[in-house]
């Protein structure tokens, strides 16, 4: 195993990238700010108070990450909780990944149906999609990691770029008077909600192993966090600007939405720019959680997780055509939105705290886990 | 080698499926629309759709024939249905995309607007980009065909004159996107574009033109909304006054009555009511302000002009810098009145803030905002105006005197 992690090395600055863009796609996607309580111009406060807040809530994550570096989220599970306990844990983050892979591609293809394919079948789109991920996962975590080098700057470029093209457009008055319309309460409740959807934390417990320098955890994770929600600050800002407080709340895709409105003399179609780098975020960030739920499945069926990599995208094919072709994911939040928030506190806070306590509890029976491991 | 051939395999088979088959949209398949007009018309809705015409090529139409796009209509229950009518009549499908301009008829603008336009915001077809304009006592089919100007089709003339707004602001260039921005806000309302159809005078005596082109179109003025209904217009000069606000003043010109030196008049400035002069702006710069003074409340513009002479009617000689001045104050006196009978207007008629004080005031006061709010209109009606404008004549053209003097 070891020999394989040092085979599938990776480097710090690989998985700050791959952070900052599995977080990103989400407010380049549906800016969920935007339509989260206070949902006004304060927007912006909101995603700088859920920093302390994401910290809180990732502690016992991070905390586990720190002490058993030298193992992923499921050995540390193993070793904690014992065999059995250890492996239903390692069901459960197989579901987790595997729900969370089911609902970006979902994602993906309604975006795609509302911006550029809609008549085109959801398995044709999905089938496409799925292929590439499948192809990127298989060629390992290294591999993966380097693509993340090439094309998390491309798509930072675009958005930069964009967001400097549509100058024309903002009105920052509507930015103000800041703090006016609503109260400290709102304020929290939006910077919670916010802090419990930083699910991509656990690539950080995930990947820690085979990370180069394994005490990076913590700067690792503060700079992802940082970037991240300054990038969405900008995000959240510039389409604001753009449409105004209230109507922004009723686009479902803004930042889509936001490309569309740039023009430069006659020349429009800027969109396009934003698509094609959206397209390729998002196959990084499904790739991703499929190779997770591979990880995790390797880990119950004690096999190489390359073996679940096309069966995990068969089963992502057959939900997303379930659930597609019934209902949109995003524009209509219940119940798909319920869930992806129920998993996400489960997998963030709640497993991760229960491992924590009985750690705490174990301490001492468990004191030379690493030691012993190692051995 | 195997691999290699794997991956063209591969390839060959993505490729078929990245051309975009599936909704692929032959140009010969779509009727593409550049102008749409909405009407009501028996409680219905009525959509005319300016379609190119492909098969006619640049050089076979002739400038202002209209040879080359084709009107078509459909009726419906919405926009949508009234779009797909015109497939039962006409052999192709309307396609959004390249949509310019919309034109409301009046009596579609007084209904409910916002309630039949989702359609144009839920489907990507139609950009948001697309302008507004209100046809002005008439339907929009009426003020739809006509092109008096040298672009080759209507849609391009109707769209050029809504562009014009960069050397006259007497119009307005508000798109769709704009409109639901501001139809949103509880302290401004939407204001767009109108236009209307009107005679011509037929310069052009030659036999086979009389008659031909006798009609044109002008977009001079803007439209009122209340939330989503159409409330009134406001005139040209009206318009310039709101986009002096508003900020949205480019290139424009502004005329006003020429001083009389100060040889003449002493220190006083008297401005000569039959001879006009004007100035071209270079730059404007306005800052809106509220201010509750007791029980009243101020509305305050400042306006900053920067701007080049452009015509000196009148027995002034501009080299001197007191004549300057005089004719700087004379060009402020003129927007302050023209501003200030704007807003009297707009206050008095239509009880409607559409310049925006009401966000103003939320920012400078949002507590009293959250308490007003809903009665904003009423208190912008009854509040108080102060206006300050200031110009600057940095440029004097080519010449120093005006050559009567």
């Amino acid at each position: 195993m070891h020999t394989k992690r040092k085979k599938d090395k990776v480097y710090y600055h690989q998985i700050l990238l791959l952070i900052v863009i599995l977080r990103m796609m989400v407010g380049l996607t549906y800016l969920p700010v935007s339509k989260i309580s206070p949902a006004n111009q304060d927007s912006w406060i909101v995603l700088l108070m859920s920093i302390p807040y994401t910290i809180i809530f990732c502690l016992p994550l991070l905390y586990l990450s720190n002490k058993f570096n030298e193992y992923n989220l499921l050995e540390v599970s193993e070793r904690i909780m014992g065999k059995f306990f250890g492996r239903i844990i390692a069901v459960f983050y197989s579901i987790t990944f595997f729900i969370f892979a089911a609902f970006f591609s979902s994602v993906f293809v309604e975006i795609l149906d509302s911006s550029l394919f809609r008549r085109t079948p959801t398995i044709v789109s999905v089938s496409i999609l799925l292929v590439t991920c499948a192809y990127i996962v298989n060629k390992g975590l290294t591999n993966m990691a380097r693509l993340v080098e090439i094309i998390v700057p491309i798509i930072l470029l675009v958005f930069f770029i964009l967001a400097i093209l549509a100058y024309d457009n903002y009105d920052f008055t509507v930015l103000l008077p800041i703090l006016s319309d609503s109260t400290f309460t709102e304020i929290n409740a939006g910077a919670i909600n916010i802090g419990l959807r930083y699910m991509d934390i656990l690539v950080i417990a995930m990947i820690v192993p085979n990370l180069d320098v394994k005490t990076n955890v913590n700067k690792i994770f503060i700079r992802a966090l940082i970037y991240s929600i300054f990038i969405i600050i900008l995000a959240s800002i510039v389409v604001q600007a753009t449409f105004g407080i209230e109507y922004v709340k009723r686009i479902n895709f803004p930042y889509f939405t936001f490309a569309r409105l740039i023009s430069i003399g006659e020349a429009q179609g800027f969109d396009a720019l934003y698509i094609s780098s959206w397209i390729l975020g998002h196959i990084i960030k499904i790739s991703a959680y499929i190779y997770f739920t591979s990880v995790a499945l390797g880990k119950v069926a004690n096999r190489r997780n390359q073996k679940f990599t096309i069966p995990i995208a068969i089963a992502i094919l057959i939900i997303v055509l379930l659930i597609k072709d019934r209902r949109p994911v995003v524009a209509v939040d219940e119940p798909i939105q319920q869930i992806m928030m129920t998993v996400s506190v489960s997998s963030i806070i709640v497993v991760p705290s229960i491992i924590s306590i009985v750690y705490l509890f174990r301490k001492k029976n468990l004191k030379n886990i690493n030691k012993s491991m190692r051995q | 080698m195997r691999n290699k051939v794997i991956l063209l395999i591969a390839c060959s088979i993505l490729m078929a499926f990245l051309a975009g088959c599936f909704d692929a949209r032959e140009l010969d398949d779509l009727g593409i629309s550049l102008v749409i007009g909405v009407d009501l018309q028996d409680n219905r809705i009525l959509v005319t759709a300016e379609v190119v015409d492909p098969s006619v090529s640049a050089q076979e139409n002739e400038v202002g024939s209209d040879g080359s796009v084709k009107y078509v209509q459909g009726t419906g229950g919405n926009i949508f249905e009234a779009l797909r009518d015109i497939t039962l009549k006409f052999d192709r499908r309307i396609y959004l995309s390249h949509n310019k301009v919309i034109i409301f008829g009046e009596d579609f603008a007084k209904k409910d607007v916002v309630l039949y336009m989702d359609e144009l915001f839920r489907d990507r077809e139609q950009r948001e980009t697309v302008y507004i304009l209100i046809a002005k006592g008439s339907k929009a089919y009426e003020v739809m065909g006509i092109n008096s100007g040298l672009e080759e089709l209507p849609a391009d003339y109707v769209h050029r004159l809504i562009k014009n707004i960069e050397f006259n602001p007497k119009t307005v260039d508000t798109n769709i996107a704009e409109y639901l921005k501001y139809y949103y806000n509880l302290g401004q309302h939407p204001v767009v574009g109108v236009v209307e159809r009107r005679q011509r005078r037929d310069i052009d005596k030659s036999e086979q033109k009389t008659g031909t082109r006798e009609t044109e179109l002008s977009v001079l003025g803007s439209a009122i909304f209340k939330g989503d209904s159409l409330a009134g217009y406001l005139n040209g000069n009206d318009t310039k006054s709101y986009n002096f606000i508003i900020d949205n003043i480019q290139v424009s010109p502004i005329t006003f009555p020429s001083p009389l030196s100060y040889e003449e008049t002493g220190k006083k400035l008297v401005q000569n009511e039959e001879r006009l002069s004007s100035i071209s702006i270079i730059r404007n710069r306005t800052k809106n302000d509220v201010e509750i003074r007791g029980d009243r409340l101020i509305l305050k513009t400042e306006v900053n002009i920067r701007g080049t002479l452009r015509e000196v009617i009148g027995d002034i000689d501009v080299s001197k810098e007191e004549n300057l001045k005089k004719m700087e104050e004379a060009c402020s006196k003129t927007v302050e009145e023209g501003i200030k009978l704007a807003v009297e207007k707009v206050q008095k008629e239509y009880e409607l803030d559409i310049f925006g004080f009401g966000l103003v005031f939320h920012r400078k006061y949002p507590e009293q905002w959250e308490k007003i709010k809903e009665n904003w209109d009423q208190i912008f009606a009854d509040a108080d105006f102060q206006i300050d404008v200031k110009t600057h004549i940095i440029r004097t053209g080519l010449i120093n005197k005006p050559l009567a003097r």
